[in-house]
């Protein structure tokens, strides 16, 4: 089974854009969940992610992260009522619990959990939407010439985390199918096996890197970015007499360096700007009214529906256009 | 000119010379081994010295654990960078020396493919992975877009290239494990049993691929397989190897000649026909077979397009009565026909995948196994296979219909490895029980052994006992014993050993259902055939109609004769006239 968070190859503006473009809008979303803590603000973030991930395919992705995002709110709720005593408005006297003492629910304590879980759920969906539209493979190829050894960790993890998943998922069937007077598998031998399988394993995967050349990085070459069907292509001629012998040199090509952008990066790029701009301006506006304690007080200003309205409309930038 | 002046003059592909290796501590040796056992740790190479030239097609030829995965991974670098040990002599690749170089190095020269593409992509998208390759030698973007899209095209794979490589099937998989390997163009390709997870028909492809690469694109390919008769056509010389050395180099045809009298083990059906038969010289393919016979029948005065059936079959005569059949493999009842079935499935469908994929995997499968039966249930990758055995075994719940076994039922899924946990056999297979299953498997003598330390063919027994403890009762055996591609990376000696076990578990009475790729095995062991398409029983029947009545699900011996019922060598001997009366 896949999980509905893994990338899945689409056609949309998401998912052809740079990993830079997508990091700057769905970045800048996150960025006001964790300026803001106005309840209004952080429900339009949500459902602007929520958009962006409809928008661009991922809907299975938006229904995982906020099925586990709303159950991590539910939780965040619960013990923050519990926890926290502060609060006019009391709900519930729960009397005297080990640890915790006396122990009295107000509303405040719950909008405050409310609105601490409404941030964590709005990351993990814009989280969401990031890993199911933005190729790993591209983002690998964008940090091999900052940090070509986390860029080599990464991919073996990249590469181990799947295989390990379909390593366990064989064995636990094969425990299924052992016969009754067989050991049994048990998590310890599990474990040990997974541990062991997965050292062969990476011995494997690092065997076919080094054959793919990993060894060979040239930074300079690899910041050519992936060629997708959108792409637009701009030609110029090296000159560099040092340049190193390329393999494809019979093909006549060699010493032609291309660049690949997305026509959508530049969309991505001025949204997430315009957002991040609209939010420190709302800030400085007081957009941001809401105090949860002694009462709970939620700024509903011009400023906060003016700002809310527009990162509503920002979910839908991943939408493509008509031509 | 100077690049023509180059490609002209330039040095052997793959020249070894006096290469001796030995792995390191033998617990070093078995952490390092290949997956699936690809390689018997104890048998390195041993003064291999061979030269291939430019644009050879070489086959490597052996039995299990000759040494022939050392080898590739020799000319390739990775032994000894990855794996250690002691090694003595050369190895030159387009001149480079891949001792001193190592895998990095060499990869500009030699490309590689491995027997599990599991383990051969390393990035999220086939894209990705084929352009790799390119990028890490720093070739621009626009020839890496050339590159890209020349061996795509040449693989036939660009409506694989926007997917995700969690997506692919097994035989795609390979098939972008050598774009990638591919993609730098290499002069050398070095490929290990790479069809060993392909149905016939994708197995076929590949052949008939590697071959068009090398006619057109002048790559050299050394080639390791276990199932010779796929690719001897393909091939213009075959090395066998033995222990670790090099008991034969030379044309396939003078190759099947030393076969005979060396190892016959590493017989193509084709040529244990005509050997069975006393004709010559021994055919290396089914065109070659059926010219050499069709000359025969022309000489006999037979006339033009009668085709091979030199000596028409008596009416009487049955399949089973052929000469060197054995009497108990056809024509006997299996025991226990008037119990109730060993497992009846009715209506049987079932639904896999994601939410916005999810698909019919099995539609309406029927089928009724009888206990002593031996059933091999044949399709190409995907057909559901795998599911069925898996549905049956209740590993996955059908989405409507039923299956019913009469008693328990064993399954031996695809690799052995995954039942073995522990660290002694006895740990694994405790108490009566255990010694029970371990006595039908022939396993009782090791129970102080490491299932690691044992060979593949005794791994995949062991295994056998692991689903079997528990479920017999004394010795009698459960309702269905089911095995899951058994047969991925054995050699024809072992093949028959596993035919032997299934033998001795039907004639115990358990119904023996095998979900393979391989006619040639399933010729061996089958009563009968059920082959499934997309999801569906499209033929069930005797063995002998199923596998002679086709283009791929035929053996090589129905191939050559093209005659009802005929699917062994055994089987077809008897149908041509001894050499004398030719």
């Amino acid at each position: 089974m896949r999980s509905p968070f893994a990338y899945t190859p689409r056609r949309g503006p998401l998912q052809e854009a740079s990993p830079g473009a997508a990091v700057a809008y769905l970045g800048s979303l996150v960025a006001v969940a964790f300026l803001y803590s106005n309840p209004v603000v952080l429900a339009a973030v949500g459902v602007a992610a929520a958009l962006a991930g409809w928008s661009a395919g991922a809907g299975s992705a938006v229904r995982a992260a906020l099925r586990m995002g709303l159950t991590l709110a539910l939780l965040i709720v619960i013990v923050n009522a519990l926890v926290v005593d502060r609060g006019e408005t009391v709900l519930l006297r729960l009397g005297e619990w080990p640890l915790l003492g006396r122990v009295d629910v107000t509303a405040e304590a719950l909008a405050a959990g409310a609105a601490i879980g409404l941030r964590a759920a709005v990351a993990m969906v814009a989280f969401a939407v990031y890993s199911a539209c933005v190729d790993p493979d591209r983002v690998l190829r964008a940090l091999r010439p900052l940090a070509g050894r986390s860029a080599l960790t990464a991919t073996l993890i990249s590469r181990l985390v799947p295989v390990a998943a379909a390593d366990a998922a064989r064995l636990r069937d094969a425990g299924r199918l052992r016969g009754p007077a067989a050991s049994p598998l048990g998590r310890a031998a599990l474990a040990r096996r997974l541990l062991t399988g997965s050292l062969d394993r990476a011995v494997d995967v690092a065997a076919t890197l080094e054959l793919r050349g990993y060894g060979l990085t040239r930074p300079d070459a690899a910041r050519g970015g992936v060629l997708g069907r959108s792409d637009r292509v701009t030609h110029k001629k090296v000159r560099s007499p040092h340049r190193p012998p390329c393999v494809l040199a019979p093909l006549g090509l060699a010493r032609a360096r291309f660049r690949f952008k997305s026509r959508h990066d530049r969309r991505f790029y001025v949204i997430g700007a315009v957002v991040l701009a609209a939010a420190i301006a709302g800030k400085a506006l007081g957009a941001d009214g809401f105090h949860e304690y002694p009462t709970i007080e939620v700024g509903l200003s011009a400023s906060t529906i003016a700002l809310s309205a527009l990162v509503v409309l920002v979910g839908l930038a991943p939408r493509r256009r008509r031509a | 000119m100077p690049e023509l002046d180059v490609r002209i003059r330039a040095a052997p592909a793959l020249e070894v010379r006096s290469l001796s290796y030995s792995y390191p501590t033998a617990a070093e040796r078995s952490r390092h081994s290949p997956p699936h056992g690809a390689v018997d740790v104890g048998c390195a190479l041993r003064d291999v010295s061979l030269t291939l030239a430019p644009g050879e097609f070489a086959l490597l030829a052996g039995r299990s654990a000759c040494g022939k995965t050392t080898l590739l991974r020799a000319a390739c670098g990775l032994v000894p960078h990855f794996h250690g040990g002691e090694i003595e002599g050369s190895v030159l690749v387009a001149g480079q020396d891949a001792i001193s170089g190592g895998p990095g190095e060499m990869a500009a020269a030699v490309g590689y493919v491995a027997q599990d593409p599991e383990t051969q992509v390393v990035s999220t998208t086939v894209a990705a992975e084929i352009e790799l390759p390119l990028e890490m030698r720093g070739a621009s973007a626009a020839s890496r877009a050339r590159a890209f899209e020349e061996v795509a095209l040449a693989l036939a794979i660009p409506h694989l290239l926007d997917r995700t490589v969690d997506t692919l099937s097994g035989g795609e998989l390979q098939r972008v494990a050598l774009a990638a390997a591919l993609v730098t163009r290499p002069q050398l390709v070095l490929l290990d049993e790479p069809t060993s997870q392909l149905d016939p028909v994708a197995g076929d492809e590949l052949i008939w691929l590697l071959r068009r690469l090398n006619e057109e694109w002048g790559v050299t390919i050394l080639l390791a397989e276990h199932r010779l008769e796929r690719c001897l056509a393909a091939a213009d010389r075959v090395i066998a190897m033995d222990s670790g050395a090099i008991a034969f180099d030379g044309p396939p045809r003078d190759f099947l000649a030393w076969a005979q009298q060396a190892d016959i083990a590493l017989e193509t059906p084709a040529a244990r026909l005509f050997s069975l038969a006393g004709l010559n010289p021994l055919p290396v393919g089914v065109r070659d077979a059926r010219a050499q016979l069709g000359r025969v029948a022309a000489r006999r005065g037979a006339p033009p397009g009668s085709g091979v059936s030199f000596s028409p079959q008596p009416q009487s005569r049955t399949a089973a009565e052929s000469p060197g059949e054995k009497p108990s493999k056809r024509g006997t009842p299996p025991p226990g026909r008037q119990d109730p079935p060993a497992a009846a499935i009715r209506d049987l469908w079932v639904e896999l995948g994601e939410a916005d994929t999810r698909r019919d995997v099995l539609k309406g499968v029927e089928l009724s196994i009888e206990r002593g039966e031996r059933v091999a249930l044949m399709g190409r990758n995907g057909a559901g296979k795998s599911t069925l055995l898996r549905t049956i075994a209740g590993l996955v719940d059908p989405a409507r219909g039923k299956t019913e076994t009469a008693g328990e039922i064993a399954l031996l899924t695809q690799n052995p490895s995954d039942y073995l946990v522990r660290e002694r056999v006895r740990e694994e297979l405790p108490g009566d029980e255990g010694l029970a299953a371990l006595r039908v498997v022939g396993l009782e003598h090791v129970l102080e052994a490491d299932p690691r330390d044992l060979s593949g063919g005794e791994r995949q027994r062991l295994a056998l006992a692991i689903a079997l403890a528990g479920r017999m009762e004394g010795d009698e055996l459960p309702g269905l014993v089911a095995l899951d591609e058994p047969t991925r990376g054995m050699d024809r000696s072992r093949k028959a050993d596993l035919v032997e076990l299934i033998e001795s578990l039907a004639a115990r009475g358990a119904g023996v259902i095998v979900a393979t790729h391989d006619v040639e095995f399933s010729a061996a062991f089958a009563q009968r055939v059920v082959l499934l398409g997309d999801g569906v029983v499209i033929a069930d029947g005797e063995a002998t109609e199923i596998l002679s009545g086709g283009w791929y699900f035929a053996t090589e011996v129905a191939r050559i004769l093209d005659l009802p019922g005929v699917i062994t060598p055994e089987q077809g001997a008897g149908r041509l006239d001894p050499p004398e009366a030719t």
